[in-house]
């Protein structure tokens, strides 16, 4: 059992890090749920742990001079769904993140450091090619969120780092889609998510990519599947809709409820490329409208 | 103080000081010198235990086993029969089997303590489902064939007979499958010695259960213990007699330390080692003549019971009683089976056996209607049993039934007949339809020869004190009882008391079970009440009474033949849903429905069962999945294992009627389970015309429907 | 870096030295005998622990107490005498919210939330406010027509 620390100071908290290697927990909705022990008992670790919800350095959500929009890692869920500057895909996952009470203590950077195949948060953030910020007592160093999660709870975290913040760039995109399956209604894990986005301009697609959640050990993105409709025109959309689905078939690989994961992707996908197809009103496309 | 009406609009007398956050719940009290207790566990399904190894136990600490039962004790825990063992000892025939209990003052101590005991087992073949229950799987678990309890009931000419008369024959299999209870408070319980005697504090709804359960681990008499019932957080059939699985060892424990002890099992405890609703798998062989018309049932109904009898074969019976749902078939013969398996023991969930079976029924019939060409509401119409009419154990129906008038209250509110023409099958709309019935109180005679229930009125001064067995367990009894005590004594309900019961002060009236508390509970008191409004001027007296069954129900517990219930509640349900063609997830956007309870003894009460009940069926039919591999359930968490959120389903629209019951306090029958017992056929119902396909079994979240889906 | 952490409960001061990873739940329950927080589940799914943490409904199973350090903290026995506390217990009780009642102190701290940010909510956006708060008994129905209930009677109290 590792010791338990509570920097004030980001600084501090890096130091701590960088000699004892102690893990940092923010919200607890990861960490304190994985390592329960019971009623009346403290969770334990077997490494050291430092409680950073105090950071104020790790709060916030600007927008950068270029568009783009950087979230501390500290930032809850619920903060990310009401901000106004945070794009759609985003807001649209962390307001559909658990419950209410959980939306207001668990973290963007806890969630991306968890690296759960089902987390809510990285697959919009993949899909928008965030990139995370990490620091240690040596500085920082950025990169692809897509790179950093490596697999089912693997990130390339170095043993001195800690997340800063996310960075998403700034997207114009015409076309934007996005689902969460879960276990219910409200309050409940991804059973499956997809998230998708085009930018077409005078009919040719210019721009189209996808992110499937909880359909493999990470986040799935296929740029191979996602090339085969870019720079193609929009009338060519029923005639590349089969490669592209089996393209992207071909890169998910869910390990259970295999045949409803695969399906309801492909029915996604389609349901979304047919709406460009047929030329609907620019903006979000749901099933209802 | 005005008196109070039973038609009176009340305050639930229990709703300020839970919503206060003030009532004490057994988790939320401590004693002096207070122990803990953790539960020692098998982790296998089936094998023998080759040794046990306790680390070594700092001063103050223990380990409880079957070795600590004393010579006068037996190891057994007497609820029905007395086959399930307080302690395994030897072989375990289940993952969850207690072995032993350990005891201490620190609880972090105590984790450490388990963690480090080592048990080893040699590992025999286990059965798990129906099917490998039934094949013998590993060789007998009870007696040579596994089936631990079984019946039949016939009505009419021979099946052979009808078959041979039948233009064609439909068979089907419908499967359900367990269900947890999920009471927001888990098991809970605490023993303590209070003047001389051993006292449990316990979440719990039949406290002399547990007083007769327990007594013999000691060779003590039911009377040298005291059970104190504490403020429950839902039971649900969860705390019938699954209580006396904590108190046993908690008896044979506090036998040897002497100081109180608690034991609360966490969520995870109470989702992997509790009983749940039995599994079931019925199988309808329906003969028919050229336009649908039924000519006999022949039915099969098997219940996965685990590998201990607890409260099975009266949930069997229940099954079997209800197989036939609210028809008047004109043949019938059904059997039943409850088969041994190497899973937890199922036992009692709201609607004790009765839900697998009618929701079977209602798919069954709704099935050869589709066939047929029939609207499922009318043609189930047809057979709507009537007063008078023979039950399926060769009884009778005796009050009046009222289910086309019931039926007509949800039609219309609901526009079923517009939506069942204009949703076509597979167009992603559908609504579907169910009626159901449940049977009130102990079968048959089993109030007269078995419970013989007491119930006790007490007057001090102006104020009357009801003394009862039975239990608040969140269904509103503490209120219903006192409302019917004030009304029948013309008093307010503010003079009318009754607390938890304390097995040391209340007459025994039987188990808070069966939907019986109101029908029978309910009308003692009101009996009590009468005699003493009439001796009101004697100053200080009590009036106990006890259960008379009214005249002419025959029934032969051997046979099972005759009036297997007093009387019926009734109900139908019609649900909408709208799927979703992505996703198949299911919305649903409306759900009507009626109940015929005799008479609300409270409105506001009956409304929250109504809404309750029909919402736990909805999670049984839709998303409670709870699967077992290998003797271990899978979901052992409130997040794998889901129950609805207030997200989940729209406001409900509900309707009572008013038909009173002969025997029952203001005319009020049983109906805290009525109201489980149906929706979920309706919603099966509506999806599978949502679909344009068949369901057979249940639960069906939306990656089950993809798999019902590709095979159809 | 924090030796002791300080934060209050119901507007008392508590001074914490002990474990950092004790749950904020058992500091409520077990040393500052706070028992309408109630554990349900133990891993933040169920809400029967709910508080609410500087002004946000949170659950108090999944916090360490060392993540309170400075903050606010109010559970069911901080607001059941204050007028807002009262005006949803009451319309709770008279609502027939109350079923076995072990999700209710929980569901009250929901509404508290609720209301307090959203005065005169819509059906829809109750039953979202209370999402996170499993009740086994009720079905919901008379949780939301009693919330309702206590935004009307509430008027004013929660503009």
């Amino acid at each position: 059992m590792g010791m338990t620390y509570i920097p004030s100071t980001l600084g501090e908290a890096l130091l701590l890090r960088a000699e004892t290697g102690a893990h940092p927990l923010a919200g607890g909705s990861d960490l304190m749920v994985q390592s329960k022990r019971g009623i009346a008992l403290a969770p334990e670790f077997p490494f050291p742990v430092m409680i950073i919800t105090g950071l104020d350095e790790l709060k916030g959500i600007t927008l950068l001079d270029d568009g783009s929009v950087e979230i501390g890692a500290l930032t809850t869920p619920a903060e990310i769904a009401s901000s106004s500057v945070v794009p759609w895909h985003v807001r649209e996952a962390a307001s559909g993140m658990g419950a209410i009470a959980l939306r207001n203590s668990a973290t963007i950077g806890g969630n991306i450091g968890n690296a759960s195949p089902k987390g809510d948060l990285p697959q919009p953030l993949i899909l928008l090619d965030a990139e995370v910020v990490l620091i240690s007592v040596h500085g920082e160093r950025r990169m692809l969120l897509d790179d950093f999660i490596l697999g089912s709870k693997k990130t390339a975290l170095g043993d001195d780092e800690i997340i800063k913040s996310v960075v998403i760039p700034k997207h114009d995109f015409s076309y934007l889609f996005y689902r969460k399956i879960g276990m219910r209604r409200a309050n409940a894990i991804s059973k499956l998510s997809l998230s998708a986005a085009a930018v077409v301009k005078d009919d040719e697609i210019i721009d189209f990519r996808a992110a499937s959640g909880a359909a493999g050990p990470k986040v799935i993105r296929s740029r191979e599947a996602e090339a085969i409709l870019k720079g193609h025109m929009r009338e060519e959309i029923p005639a590349l809709m089969d490669t592209f689905l089996e393209a992207w078939n071909n890169a998910i690989s869910p390990h259970a409820m295999p045949l409803y994961r695969r399906n309801t992707t492909k029915r996604m996908l389609a349901y979304f490329l047919s709406a460009i197809h047929e030329g609907k009103e620019e903006g979000i496309i749901r099933e209802d409208s | 103080m005005p008196h109070t009406a039973i038609d009176d609009k009340v305050v639930r007398v229990d709703a300020l000081v839970k919503a206060r956050g003030e009532a004490r719940y057994v988790s939320d009290m401590s004693f002096p010198d207070m122990q803990y207790a953790y539960m020692i566990r098998s982790s296998i399904p089936r094998g023998t235990i080759d040794s046990i190894r306790i680390p070594e136990l700092p001063e103050g600490y223990w380990f409880i086993s079957a070795k600590d039962i004393p010579e006068e004790g037996k190891n057994e825990l007497w609820m029905i029969q007395k086959d399930w063992k307080c302690f395994a000892e030897g072989d375990v025939k289940y993952v969850g089997e207690t072995i032993g209990l350990l005891v201490g003052p620190d609880r972090n101590m105590l984790s450490y303590l388990r963690d480090k005991i080592e048990i080893r087992y040699t590992e025999a073949e286990a059965a798990i489902t129906i099917d490998e229950g039934l094949a013998v799987k590993g060789g007998p678990i009870v007696g040579e064939d596994n089936v631990m309890c079984s019946l039949f009931v016939e009505k009419g000419r021979p099946m052979e007979e009808v078959f041979r008369e039948a233009d064609s024959v439909f068979e089907e299999t419908i499967e359900t499958g367990f269900q947890e209870h999920v009471h927001l408070e888990t098991n809970g319980a605490i023993i303590t010695i209070e003047d001389g005697k051993y006292t449990f504090y316990a979440s719990a709804q039949c406290p002399f259960y547990i007083r007769k359960a327990v007594a013999g681990l000691l060779g003590l008499q039911p009377e040298d213990i005291v059970v104190k019932q504490t403020t429950t957080g839902g039971a649900f059939g969860g705390k019938e007699h699954f209580p006396d699985v904590l108190c046993g060892p908690l008896l044979v424990a506090e036998h040897k330390i002497r100081k109180p002890i608690k034991l609360i099992f966490d969520r995870e405890e109470d989702m992997l080692y509790s009983v749940k609703r039995h599994p079931a798998k019925v199988t309808y062989r329906t003969a028919l003549d050229k336009d649908g018309n039924i000519l006999g049932i022949d039915g099969v109904v098997v219940y996965n019971c685990g590998p201990y009898l607890s409260g099975s074969f009266v949930v069997l019976q229940r099954g079997v009683f209800h197989a036939n749902g609210v028809y008047d078939i004109p043949n019938t013969h059904v059997k039943g089976i409850g088969i041994a398996t190497n899973t937890f023991p199922s036992d009692a969930f709201r609607g004790f056996g009765a839900p697998q079976t009618l929701y079977a029924i209602e798919t069954h019939m709704e099935h050869i209607a589709k066939k047929f060409g029939y609207d499922p509401a009318e043609y189930k119409s047809r057979y709507f049993i009537k007063q008078g009419g023979e039950t399926i154990t060769n009884g009778h129906i005796v009050e009046k039934v009222v289910l086309p008038e019931m039926m007509k209250q949800v039609v219309d509110a609901s526009d079923y007949f517009r939506k069942s023409k204009e949703y076509a099958p597979g167009s992603g709309k559908g609504i579907g339809i169910s009626f159901y019935n449940h049977g009130g109180a102990f079968t048959g005679n089993g109030e007269q020869a078995i419970i013989k229930a007491h119930a006790r009125l007490v007057k001090t001064g102006e104020k009357v004190r009801i003394e009862v067995g039975s239990t608040e367990m969140g269904q509103g009894f503490q209120t219903s009882l006192r409302k019917i005590a004030a009304a029948a004594l013309g008093i307010s309900i503010d003079d009318v008391s009754y607390d938890n019961p304390d097995t040391s002060v209340v007459p025994d009236s039987g188990p808070t079970a069966a939907s019986r508390s109101t029908m029978i509970v309910g009308r003692l008191i009101e009996r009590c009440a009468e005699e003493m409004k009439e001796r009101w001027e004697e100053g200080d007296f009590s009036v106990e009474k006890e259960y008379e069954h009214p005249e002419g129900h025959p029934w032969d517990q051997n046979t099972f033949r005759g009036d297997a219930y007093l009387g019926y509640g009734w109900g139908c349900c019609i649900v909408e849903v709208e799927v979703d063609k992505l996703t198949r997830e299911v919305k649903v956007t409306g759900i009507w429905s009626s109940h015929d309870i005799g008479k609300a003894i409270d409105e506001l009460i009956v409304h929250g069962q109504v809404n309750g009940g029909i919402v736990q069926s909805l999670g049984y039919a839709s998303m409670e999945k709870m699967e077992n591999r290998n003797g271990h359930f899978r979901q052992s968490s409130m997040s794998d294992y889901v129950i609805p959120t207030s997200m989940e389903f729209p406001k409900q629209e509900w309707f009572l009627v008013d038909n009173p019951y002969e025997w029952g306090p203001f005319g009020a029958k049983g109906m805290g389970e009525l109201v489980f017992n149906g929706a979920d056929a309706a919603y099966i119902d509506a999806v599978e015309r949502a679909l344009g396909t068949e369901i057979h079994r249940i639960p069906m979240p939306p990656e089950d429907l993809e798999e019902v889906l590709r095979n159809a | 870096m924090l030796n002791e952490i300080v934060f209050y409960v119901n507007d008392k001061k508590i001074v914490f030295n002990g474990n950092p990873l004790t749950r904020l739940i058992d500091v409520l329950r077990e040393d500052l005998e706070l028992t309408g927080v109630k554990e349900g589940c133990g891993e933040g799914e169920c809400g029967a622990c709910s508080v609410i943490k500087d002004g946000k409904l949170v659950t108090s199973c999944i916090i360490p107490v060392g993540a309170v350090n400075g903050s606010r903290i109010y559970t069911i026995e901080g607001i059941r005498d204050t007028e807002k506390g009262r005006c949803i217990i009451e319309a709770f009780a008279e609502g027939g919210a109350v079923q076995c009642g072990f999700c209710i102190p929980g569901m009250v701290m929901a509404a508290y939330a609720l209301l307090s940010s959203n005065p005169h909510p819509s059906e829809m956006e109750i039953r979202k406010g209370i999402s996170g708060n499993i009740c086994r008994c009720t079905g919901y129905d008379l949780i939301v027509e009693s919330i309702k209930l206590a935004s009307e009677k509430g008027g004013e109290l929660w503009a």
